[in-house]
């Protein structure tokens, strides 16, 4: 086993307050490198927290979070960027009065990465909507726009944040491929409601609810969507 | 008992604020009420609305103005020019009141923050006629003598003001208790979430804001008895800011936080002024500082200790849970 | 009827008035947008614009010179004020950095007294030529202003459009979450929004300078109109600033031209009509939410 320190995220006794009230008590996650980590839980149960905490959007009250040794809390959220740790947000938010083309240029000015190929081998769809404005796209273009965007600069880490919510069963499917693809390269940490896509890609899955880890499945055997069901 | 309680801090405040005239100037005391008074609806407005108030220079400018003209081209009895004041930033504050209130926080500080700058200009240039520009309205030498009180003195003045300031204090406790102040606290958090439960969002904040403008406007009217003078000044954009720097400073929501600002404040610019001609320099220095040094202010730091020293003793025989003996 | 010669010359007053309402709104306007701050301390540059016109037009006889050195001053002083002071701001609500600013504003204008005293100062028209337009003879220097005006506006949708910062700060003000996200050092896309509002807000005052008598309280004067402008064009959009600056311009100039003291008012009129039918201006995003 490598030593903790070198994981590709490791997060120990988190505990996250939104002014008075605790979201997060006590939360510990693991992600060793090239591992997909999926979380999963109902709404409010600490997932996006968990994911913005880790991004630097949030400050925690105490615990750690480290990536490859690197100690996280208290960086900027654009110094986390900056490490390699991309965070892709759940409101599908593209900047939807710039197009498509500098929604990437944009991100390939704060990476240095101009090399936008597996951009457009994972997404053939967005080459043709290069100069459409980012607020024309439908749910699913926007998806693809938010992971293309935060893959330029070869991130080691990606917290995706409900990456199929709303979108159509085909786009779904293309995505999971997309993930386990990106698998190779980077560490994901996945937070889905869509049990059936999550187990089909996840090493290690954690269970959240009420702001704490309540169950974690490791390896690929236990991770079956009915076992996880009851969490949701 | 519950009731008892806050009657009685009601009664030692204002106790207390009788004892300051014993221990500083009249005229200090007597401008640390009218102050006060002055801060309450825009207290109100930013810690239980959410509304940011920049115009009550207006509104106190409407009072000051309705309780002059009154006074100067009508009657000579002061009760009579302060109710005047009083319907005077009533009907300014209705008129105003349900364009602003559809407004968005920003656009609602902003479009107040010019209204107070307009009613400076119409003072000064526009309704030169009533107003007599930068020359004023002195009414000093046509207040009658009233019986009981007579406002023209000051000592006795600071009577009245002390009892008006009660009766406010009383009214505004009496909102925060109510379910209508509860709703105001709502509309604040989540306005989205009050229209749901079949409240009407606006009309609690049209009632919050003609309420504060109202007793803004009654400040406004004790100015201007209290000073026999208006002009201009009052409504100058360059102390806009005012009472909201005094909200600040004493503590945003809490009920004796202007009070206790309006007494720091006075004091500090009082202080400030005798060694500096510069007032505007002092202002924003001590408005920044103000920003910069917290969001409780005074009585928000303060009144969870006093209580907690004051209460414990009292309430011996309850243990209460956390504190030490 | 009003006067030709009356109307071609009120229309061309108010151009170059709206022209100086558009470059000393512009970047309060960009600031909201961008920080979500109301930056009122936008009216001391101006000021410090003009009373740097003033100072160095004395000493050397260039007015031009002048108005580069205002627009110079009034960008470092917003550059010291964001470093030292909004920094500390950025993360708290909108009331705060309202009155902050306006703290600022008020203690700049008394270190403006400190400095200069309280009398007005003149500062000589750098062009005192006249052109001939429609049979009305115009100031050449009023035309330069609403030219400098145009130039700004073309220059800054340049930037906004063309160059990374600039496209960086669109997304910010949708979004200066996912800008962060994405990994840009958003407090230096804030330093720079806030110097360049400093800077315009300072070149306006340099060029208005010669135009009125530079005084302690104009940054005051102009407070309302300030406000107008930016309200009825929306908070956070420079072309409704634009719009609402020439608009506003008009209204004071050839309303003046009917009944002086009120057409002072007349822009208020004109804010209360508009929010009424859209409570964030003509141009402003209901989405800017903070």
């Amino acid at each position: 086993m490598s030593e903790a320190g070198g994981d590709a995220l490791s997060v120990i006794g988190l505990n996250v307050w939104y002014d008075e009230a605790k979201a997060l008590f006590d939360v510990s996650l693991r992600a060793t490198s090239g591992q997909v980590v999926a979380c999963v839980g109902r709404n409010g149960a600490g997932k996006t927290t968990l994911l913005r905490t880790v991004a630097g959007f949030l400050k925690p009250r105490s615990g750690s979070i480290a990536s490859a040794g690197v100690d996280l809390v208290g960086l900027p959220s654009y110094g986390v960027a900056q490490l390699g740790i991309k965070y892709v947000p759940q409101d599908k938010m593209v900047f939807s009065d710039l197009t498509v083309r500098e929604n990437l240029e944009l991100s390939s000015y704060a990476t240095g990465d101009y090399d936008w190929e597996p951009v457009t081998t994972y997404f053939p769809k967005l080459k043709a909507l290069m100069d459409h404005k980012a607020g024309h796209l439908s749910g699913g273009e926007r998806q693809m726009l938010m992971i293309g965007r935060a893959i330029l600069g070869r991130p080691g880490l990606l917290l995706v944040d409900e990456p199929t919510e709303g979108l159509a069963p085909g786009i779904v499917m293309h995505l999971k491929h997309v993930f386990r693809d990106l698998s190779k390269r980077a560490t994901l940490v996945i937070v889905e409601q869509n049990l059936p896509m999550v187990c089909a890609i996840a090493d290690t899955l954690y269970a959240m609810s009420d702001g704490r880890i309540v169950a974690e499945f490791a390896g690929r055997g236990s991770v079956r969507p009915e076992v996880c069901e009851r969490y949701l | 008992m519950n009731a008892f309680r806050w009657w009685r801090g009601l009664v030692s405040a204002f106790g207390l604020l009788y004892l300051l005239r014993l221990l500083l100037p009249l005229p200090f005391a007597n401008e640390v009420i009218i102050f006060s008074i002055y801060t309450i609806g825009c207290n109100f407005l930013l810690g239980h609305v959410g509304l940011i108030s920049f115009g009550q220079p207006a509104y106190l400018a409407v009072g000051a103005y309705a309780t002059a003209s009154y006074l100067y081209y009508f009657g000579t009895n002061p009760y009579v020019g302060i109710l005047m004041g009083v319907a005077g930033g009533l009907a300014a504050s209705l008129f105003v009141g349900p364009f602003f209130v559809r407004l968005r926080g920003d656009y609602f500080a902003l479009v107040n923050l010019a209204l107070a700058v307009i009613v400076f200009y119409l003072t000064q240039n526009v309704l030169v006629a009533i107003t007599h520009g930068d020359n004023g309205l002195l009414i000093v030498d046509r207040l009658s003598r009233t019986p009981v009180l007579d406002l023209s003195r000051p000592n006795q003045f600071f009577i009245f003001a002390l009892l008006i300031a009660f009766a406010v204090w009383a009214f505004y406790k009496y909102l925060d208790d109510s379910i209508y102040g509860a709703c105001c606290l709502a509309a604040k958090i989540n306005e989205n979430k009050l229209r749901f439960l079949g409240y009407d969002d606006r009309g609690i904040r049209l009632l919050a804001f003609v309420i504060a403008n109202t007793t803004t406007a009654l400040a406004g009217a004790m100015y201007a008895v209290y000073l026999g003078f208006v002009s201009p000044e009052i409504t100058s954009p360059a102390r806009a800011a005012d009472p909201l720097v005094v909200t600040i400073l004493g503590g945003v929501g809490t009920l004796y936080g202007p009070i206790v600002g309006a007494v720091v404040y006075t004091g500090m610019m009082d202080l400030a002024s005798k060694f500096m001609s510069n007032w505007e320099l002092i202002i924003g220095i001590v408005l920044v500082f103000v920003m910069l040094a917290g969001e409780k202010g005074i009585w928000g730091t303060l009144e969870p200790r006093l209580k907690r020293a004051l209460l414990s003793p009292a309430a011996g025989s309850r243990p209460i849970k956390g504190a030490s003996r | 009827m009003i006067d030709a010669h009356l109307l071609t010359s009120g229309i061309i007053f108010g151009l170059s008035l709206g022209s100086i309402f558009f470059l000393m709104t512009v970047g309060l306007s960009l600031c909201f947008g961008l920080m979500r701050i109301i930056s009122l301390d936008q009216l001391l540059y101006y000021s410090l614009g003009a009373y740097v016109t003033y100072s160095i037009s004395h000493a050397t006889s260039y007015v031009w010179l002048g108005v580069l050195a205002g627009a110079v001053v009034g960008g470092l002083a917003a550059f010291a004020v964001e470093r030292l002071l909004y920094r500390r701001i950025y993360e708290r609500d909108i009331t705060f950095s309202m009155i902050t600013s306006f703290g600022m504003l008020i203690a700049g204008i008394g270190a403006i007294k400190y400095i200069w005293g309280l009398t007005p100062r003149p500062v000589s028209v750098p062009i005192t030529a006249e052109v001939d337009i429609l049979g009305t003879l115009v100031p050449i220097y009023r035309l330069v202003i609403i030219g400098a005006a145009f130039v700004v506006y073309a220059g800054i949708w340049l930037f906004l459009n063309r160059t990374m910062v600039g496209k960086a700060i669109r997304a910010g003000i949708e979004n200066v979450e996912h800008v962060e996200g994405l990994g840009i050092n958003v407090y230096r896309l804030f330093a720079v929004t806030f110097i360049i509002a400093g800077t315009l807000s300072a070149l306006a005052g340099g060029l208005y300078a010669p135009l009125i008598m530079v005084d302690p309280q104009m940054g005051l004067d102009v407070l309302a109109f300030a406000f107008m402008v930016v309200i009825i064009g929306g908070l956070g959009s420079i072309k409704g600033t634009f719009v609402s600056a020439f608009l506003v311009g008009q209204v004071v100039s050839l309303g003046s031209l009917a009944y002086a003291p009120l057409a002072q008012m007349a822009p208020f009129a004109i804010m209360l009509v508009v929010l009424l039918v859209k409570p964030t201006g003509l141009y402003g995003s209901p989405l800017l939410k903070r």
